[in-house]
């Protein structure tokens, strides 16, 4: 039964030809195609600072380049953290300095209001 | 394929492999009428059919250099062929069928001794899903083995002979129910 169907299928299925302006509509293509791909070809083949531009010098070039960046990144970022550490810093020790300039001062005026009897050294 | 017949293929096909664009053309008129067809009953759309296959030999004029011999040359055009139909019929399931009209202006110059047969048939195919379709086309059409099939359609060799099996009792079923069709 099988057979008489795939016998009929061959029959149905025959290949037919599109003709010969198919041909030659092909080769137009081509040939449109061919100037297109040479300038693909030429910008493929195309340098940059000296080296080839094949792919595999270009994905070199573009890892080196994202590379390159975020190590500009990353020293740009770390710059900025050690400024900022270092007015913190500041801040901190004119804080420090602050704190015990009062405190010396408040030591001094309390030496002074005390002013004990036997301090000869400070009567005259 | 007789061994004047391979040798002169071959000698077409290193000439088209050099550069010569005449060669070339020789090796699309030579190949045409199968990518074409293929492309035809699978996108059921003659305009369709025959971008698809320019596009194919498009596509051989750019990879020619991975082509090593005229059997390599008919396996990969049939594959690129049947996968892009396949792809085009996914991207764009709207692909109308074409009339019957045009479908048996499409016959071949050989004389059918069953036309509406013919017709019924390349109309169920037309039907099928685009992957079990191309497996038929591949099998019927163009005379593949199962084997080539699944290398061509990258499928297991049980797949392929169940999208066989399968779409060959749909369609027994189908024209049994509409015309009669017997043993």
């Amino acid at each position: 039964m099988n057979d008489e169907l795939e016998k009929s299928l061959r029959f149905a299925l025959r290949p037919v030809d599109p003709g010969e302006k198919f041909t030659q509509s092909v080769l137009a293509r081509v040939a449109e195609e061919q100037p297109a791909a040479a300038a693909r070809q030429r910008d493929h083949g195309r340098s940059y600072f000296g080296l080839p531009a094949r792919p595999t010098f270009r994905w070199a070039s573009a890892t080196l380049g994202i590379v390159l960046t975020a190590g500009l990144f990353a020293a740009h970022q770390w710059r900025i953290h050690r400024t900022q550490q270092g007015l913190e810093a500041r801040r901190q020790l004119f804080q420090a300095l602050q704190v015990t300039g009062e405190n010396l001062d408040i030591a001094y005026r309390m030496v002074n209001n005390q002013e004990p009897a036997g301090n000869f050294s400070r009567t005259r | 394929m007789s061994e004047t017949n391979a040798d002169a293929s071959e000698e077409v096909l290193s000439r088209a492999l050099a550069g010569e664009v005449a060669a070339f053309g020789l090796l699309v008129r030579q190949h045409q009428r199968a990518v074409f067809s293929l492309a035809l009953r699978m996108l059921s759309d003659r305009s369709q059919a025959e971008d698809l296959a320019q596009e194919v030999f498009l596509q051989l004029h750019k990879s020619l250099a991975s082509i090593s011999s005229t059997a390599h040359l008919g396996f990969w055009l049939r594959k690129v062929t049947a996968n892009r139909a396949i792809d085009r019929l996914r991207r764009e399931p709207k692909i109308e069928a074409v009339p019957l009209e045009e479908a048996d202006a499409m016959a071949s110059e050989t004389l059918d001794p069953d036309p509406l047969l013919s017709r019924q048939l390349r109309a169920l195919v037309g039907q099928l899903a685009p992957a079990p379709r191309a497996v038929l086309l591949l099998r019927y059409q163009e005379d593949m083995d199962p084997t080539q099939i699944a290398r061509a359609l990258s499928l297991s060799i049980n797949t392929v002979k169940s999208h066989l099996k399968r779409s060959l009792a749909q369609l027994r079923k189908q024209m049994e129910q509409s015309a009669g069709f017997s043993t």
